[in-house]
């Protein structure tokens, strides 16, 4: 929203010695953010007077004229449309760099072969009015090379308010709110906002508007009077200066006129052409209902929006936009002022559901005080009247009031005030702070009883905290000294979920060597596809931003695949991991409400991913990063590999195993199949881990803390053995069995896996450093011997294992 | 014996002296004194001679061993020495390369916070992402069609409800965790809640659908605005010096009463205006402001009893400052060219 100072000082005294850039940070710091000011003649920059020299025909375009203009400094060749143009006029001309209120920059450019250097502006192209029938032509005194902004002799001082900031303030949405926090602020007198010569309300006849309230509940208040001998013509210079200068486009006297009365009062008003009009009859609309707008479209009406009738058809969107046909027009002459308030979440729906937000539906959805159409509808007559001496009120207005904002006053302890804001304040200067904002303050021993005027009752301020909220942004929260609170000492609790997570990031990026990712929470339909998913079976969004992000993830997989195809072109081997939450359709573990339902799943999920040219050294390394992942987290336990009776579909068979450590599943490793990779656009060979965190964490809090293993002063003795067997049988199976075997054999470390060669077909040779030791002695040569012939008879009875000796 | 010491000994010098090179020493070293070399071979027919001979011939034999000991140890070392001369090593060329990951830098942003946190004594608290409207906006202070809920553009998740209503969000802001955390914990509290939020916008090099906040709040008897003040001026220090300053002034947001922004003067221009300030001197960091007593009700605590303040950084913001990030995509990017310079 824009503020014109000018407009501000008609309201409240503001000190000539304050700079805009003191009162914008007046008000950022303890009212609204003022997103910055700009001095009228800045609009207008690089736009000057210039009077034309000549006008020739355009060698080939018969509607363009190649005109010589003098802007003083030089002689400038434009190539312009206008058929109005001609030799010796004054004209607003944009020169090069120019930016227009339209946005326009102008460039030098070549039209049809002819070179131009700026351009003769019409009206609308400055934003002066609606006017594009023709370049505009000033006045014959008008200065050549002057600029534009001093001849039309533009003063004021534009402040533009940050719109969000004001989401709560509804009173805060016209010049004459913000006049009343500048005289609380500067502690300078407010003006009344209304100053009119009550004899002007005299109507002259009994031609009162009938108004019916069809629903009592979605308009607080509806008045309408009606106003003859009126007529469209333009608004005087002054008028269409304020509205261009908070960036509002004249249109005509009367539609400017309301416009001017809500940007002033922040009270939306409506001038409906009276023609044809009986009555005013406000209800919600019903299902199949349109209106053709005031901009031209026709539009089907959301069921239950407020709409204004004549007691059958839609006359206008209530609180949104007119409708075409009732609209002011050359042969109005008598017109239906209306000035109301209109229920706020009404208002929002219907403006939602049309995609349409006007000044007045961004006004009435804040809430606005039904008062305010007492005193609007009296300053628009009164514009009116000045405009249009001969117009006449048709009769008194019909005023249907359906309200009460009494509300009792705000009990607030003065002591308790003073405590929530740890600063020490007088009640005298409280008083005077609230008092200064229009609220009523009386005094019950040190209780302020604080009464909110109705332009902050309707929603804003309604419990002491909101009391409390005035008086610490009046006195400047930078005042408010800080000041550590004292609390009593106490033991900041474990988070075993937060130490897991950093181990896991700390050991991954660490020892592992993996990089982490923060992948997007959301996936396209496609990557489903590519994974033979099928969509419908995953949650997604109402209203995704991009269809690269329309389901949520219910894997960790594709975002991992789509980092490996970016970075594939610049490495060739490298690991990744994301720690994040996946989604399902299915109930989680988070209450959804007091009703006791719960939100869809959501746990976390590790993920791990290895690209590089080889499969099978991904595959090892992978499972590699799980094992000095357990390993690190759990040193008395060992991740085992399993098969899986169903492998998933992005994985090759067989190449695809269980992660179990402690005789709990954690997830799953594998190798991507290629047809996957491809469609992904991966050349390299992927493998993935899944972890499911949760169960990472039950097992972590499950585990005995680390103990120390006495290290036996008894030397070890190490027997490296290959067994050949079937090459069906399963490494984790074979590895059991062995370590499982005898108390003094400690460790069976595989270090060599060989096929071919000299094996039989269908047989494999696995190598292990068999490790013998014992706490209390030095093993015999024949000790060893005999566990060991054991070890090979049970491993030949079980797998059909026979010793390599070749 | 001695006879054949002697040429033994002759021989070897002679050959020593020949010598040009480490290997070709090498091989003489083989040759002459290892332990299957012609010297261990002659030590070895002592034990056949007479004890007398063997005496006289072991004395002989142990000088001649170490003659040819120290003259082989001379000839290595000067050898040596000019093999270092011959061949030129740069000291200055890098070592191995050793290869490590890297944490992601939101990670890291993050933790640094937790960690500063801690040491004011507040936990850290984890909340759903995907949450309903009650905990994103009701329980909040924003009830339906509030124009508040203008100020956040709401993913919604396509699962009705029994109103055939869509009630189920990607959160907006991890404020969420608030009621919830005082649902679980009660009063007295403090807590960090970080964790990653959703807009629904489009992006561009300022503009993420997807991010992070960390949201902070601090609960107890008589917990007052200049406490608030207190916290965040700590924060201040903590994120950019101890000259940092803290700047207030309102701003409405629901779920506080009096709401507030918290500045803190440009850690690049120390307030005196630059680029990354937009020249202003002052960086926006911080959402804040007393609890409002909606919030503490639907949390189950009494707001006669207890108050509170809560505030809430952007993390990825905070990161683009710290490292001089000017492009917010590049956190969910997942380029290794990126992720490699943390």
């Amino acid at each position: 929203m824009y503020l014109s100072l000018n407009c501000l000082k008609d309201f409240v005294k503001i000190p000539k010695k304050i700079t805009p850039t003191e009162l914008s940070d007046l008000l950022t710091m303890h009212t609204v953010e003022v997103e910055g000011w700009q001095a009228q003649s800045q609009i207008f920059d690089r736009v000057v007077v210039g009077k034309v020299l000549s006008v020739s025909p355009h060698p080939s375009a018969d509607r363009l004229r190649l005109v010589q203009v003098d802007v003083k400094k030089e002689t400038l060749a434009i190539v312009c449309g206008a058929p109005n143009v001609a030799q010796g006029q004054r004209v607003p001309v944009a020169l090069i760099g120019a930016k227009l209120p339209n946005g326009l920059i102008i460039k030098e450019s070549i039209i049809r072969g002819e070179k131009s250097f700026g351009m003769i502006c019409a009206e609308d192209e400055l934003g002066l009015g609606p006017d594009h029938e023709g370049i505009m032509v000033l006045a014959d005194h008008a200065k050549v090379g002057q600029n534009f902004a001093d001849y039309l002799g533009l003063d004021d001082i534009i402040l533009e308010i940050d719109n969000k900031s004001l989401s709560n303030r509804g009173d805060l949405w016209g010049h004459y709110g913000m006049a009343r926090e500048l005289g609380a602020l500067l502690k300078t007198p407010l003006r009344p906002y209304l100053q009119i010569n009550e004899s002007i309300l005299q109507p002259i006849g009994k031609d009162s508007v009938a108004v019916k309230l069809e629903d009592k509940n979605i308009c607080p208040r509806y008045l309408a009077v009606k106003i003859n001998k009126v007529k469209m013509m333009e608004s005087p210079r002054w008028l269409k200066e304020r509205l261009v200068a908070v960036g509002a486009r004249p249109i005509n006297a009367l539609v400017d006129i309301t416009n001017y009365v809500m940007l002033e009062s922040g009270q939306p008003l409506h001038a409906f052409d009276a023609s044809g009009i009986k009555k005013i009859s406000v209800r919600l609309s019903r299902a199949g209902e349109s209106l053709e707008t005031l901009d031209g479209k026709d539009r089907l009406l959301p069921e239950s929006s407020i709409i204004i009738t004549d007691g059958s058809e839609p006359l206008a969107i209530a609180g949104i936009m007119g409708g075409l046909k009732s609209a002011i027009n050359d042969q109005t002459t008598s017109i239906i002022l209306e000035a109301a308030t209109f229920d706020a979440v009404a208002v929002r729906k219907a403006s939602q559901r049309l995609n349409l937000r006007t000044e007045a539906s961004m006004r009435f959805e804040k809430t606005l005080d039904p008062n305010l159409p007492s005193v609007a509808w009296q300053r628009a007559w009164q514009l009116i009247k000045e405009i249009m001496p001969e117009a006449e009120l048709a009769g008194e207005p019909t005023d249907v009031i359906n309200f009460k904002l009494e509300s009792e006053p705000l009990a607030v302890d003065f002591s308790w005030l003073k405590k929530k804001l740890g600063y020490k304040l007088s009640r005298k200067d409280a008083i005077n702070i609230l008092e200064r904002l229009g609220f009523r303050v009386s005094l019950s021993k040190n209780v302020l009883l604080v009464t909110t005027p109705t332009w902050r009752a309707v929603k804003d301020v309604v419990i002491k905290e909101d009391v409390l909220e005035e008086v610490a942004r009046i006195v400047g929260y930078n005042n408010i000294a800080a000041s550590s609170p004292a609390v009593a000492l106490s033991l900041l609790p474990d988070n075993p979920e937060l130490r897991l997570e950093r181990n896991i990031q700390d050991i991954l990026s660490g020892a592992g060597g993996l990089h982490e990712v923060y992948n997007y929470s959301f996936l396209s339909e496609a990557s489903l596809t590519k994974l033979n998913l099928e969509p419908t079976r995953y949650l997604k969004l109402v209203n995704p931003i991009s269809e690269q992000h329309v389901f949520l993830r219910h894997n960790l997989l594709v975002g991992l695949l789509q980092n490996v195809r970016l970075n594939q072109f610049n490495y060739h081997s490298f690991g990744l991991f994301e720690l994040g939450r996946i989604f399902l359709p299915l109930p989680g573990d988070y209450i959804k409400d007091a009703k006791g339902e719960l939100l869809p799943y959501q746990g976390k999920r590790l993920g791990l991913m290895i690209a590089g040219a080889d499969s099978a050294a991904v595959f090892s390394r992978a499972k590699g990063l799980v094992e000095l992942l357990s390993r690190t987290l759990w040193p008395q336990s060992v991740a085992e590999f399993t098969a899986l009776e169903n492998s998933p579909l992005w994985a090759q068979p067989n190449q695809v195993a269980g992660i179990y450590v402690a005789g709990r599943e954690l997830g799953l490793v594998g190798l991507l199949e290629n047809k996957v990779t491809t469609s992904f656009g991966i050349k390299l060979k992927v493998a993935f881990v899944e972890l499911n965190f949760q169960d990472l964490l039950t097992l972590s809090n499950s585990m005995p803390s680390r103990q120390y293993r006495e290290v036996s002063k008894y030397p070890a003795v190490v027997r490296d053995v290959a067994f050949v067997v079937d090459e069906k049988i399963l490494y984790n199976d074979f590895w059991r069995l062995l370590v499982n075997f005898h108390p003094l054999l400690n460790q069976a470390e595989l270090f060599d896996v060989y096929q071919g060669g000299a094996l039989a077909a269908g047989s494999k040779s696995w190598a292990f450093h068999l490790t013998y030791q014992a706490k209390d002695r030095t093993l015999t040569a024949e000790e060893i011997d005999i566990i060991q012939a054991d070890l090979i008879q049970a491993c030949r009875d079980r797998f059909d294992a026979q010793i390599r000796n070749f | 014996m001695k006879h054949k010491l002697e040429k033994l000994r002759a021989e070897f010098l002679t050959a020593l002296e020949n010598i040009q090179d480490l290997p070709a020493l090498r091989d003489l070293e083989l040759k002459y004194l290892s332990r299957k070399g012609e010297l261990s071979g002659l030590l070895g027919e002592l034990k056949d001679l007479s004890v007398e001979l063997r005496r006289e011939a072991g004395e002989f034999a142990n000088v001649v061993k170490q003659e040819l000991q120290t003259r082989f140890n001379e000839v290595q070392l000067t050898l040596g020495k000019q093999d270092q001369v011959a061949m030129f090593l740069d000291a200055t060329i890098p070592g191995d390369k050793l290869e490590r990951g890297y944490l992601h830098p939101l990670t890291l942003v993050r933790r640094e916070l937790e960690d500063f946190f801690a040491t004011l004594g507040f936990s850290v608290l984890d909340g759903p992402e995907l949450e309903s409207e009650f905990y994103n906006f009701e329980a909040l202070n924003v009830p339906a069609h509030h124009p508040a809920r203008d100020m956040q553009d709401t993913f919604y998740v396509d699962l009705k409800n029994k109103q055939d209503e869509y009630d189920l969000t990607m959160r907006t802001q991890t404020s969420n965790t608030q009621v919830r955390a005082m649902q679980k914990y009660g009063a007295p509290l403090k807590a960090i809640m970080p964790g990653r939020v959703f807009r629904c916008e489009a992006t561009d090099a300022r503009h993420e659908h997807t991010f992070y906040q960390l949201e902070g709040m601090m609960i107890d008897k008589n917990v007052n605005f200049a406490h608030m003040k207190s916290v965040l001026e700590a924060v201040g220090k903590k994120l950019y010096g101890p000259e940092t300053k803290l700047r207030m002034r309102p701003k409405f947001y629901p779920f506080v009463e009096p709401g507030s922004n918290g500045e803190y003067t440009c850690f690049l221009c120390q307030g005196q205006g630059c680029r990354v300030c937009k020249h202003s001197g002052w960086l926006e960091i911080v959402g804040c402001g007393l609890v409002h007593p909606n919030v503490l009700r639907a949390g189950g605590i009494d707001p006669e009893q207890y108050s509170g303040f809560a505030f809430g950084f952007g993390l990825n913001r905070l990161a683009m400052l710290k490292y001089n990030i000017d492009d917010v995509r590049l956190f969910n990017g997942g380029d290794l060219r990126f992720l490699k310079q943390f």
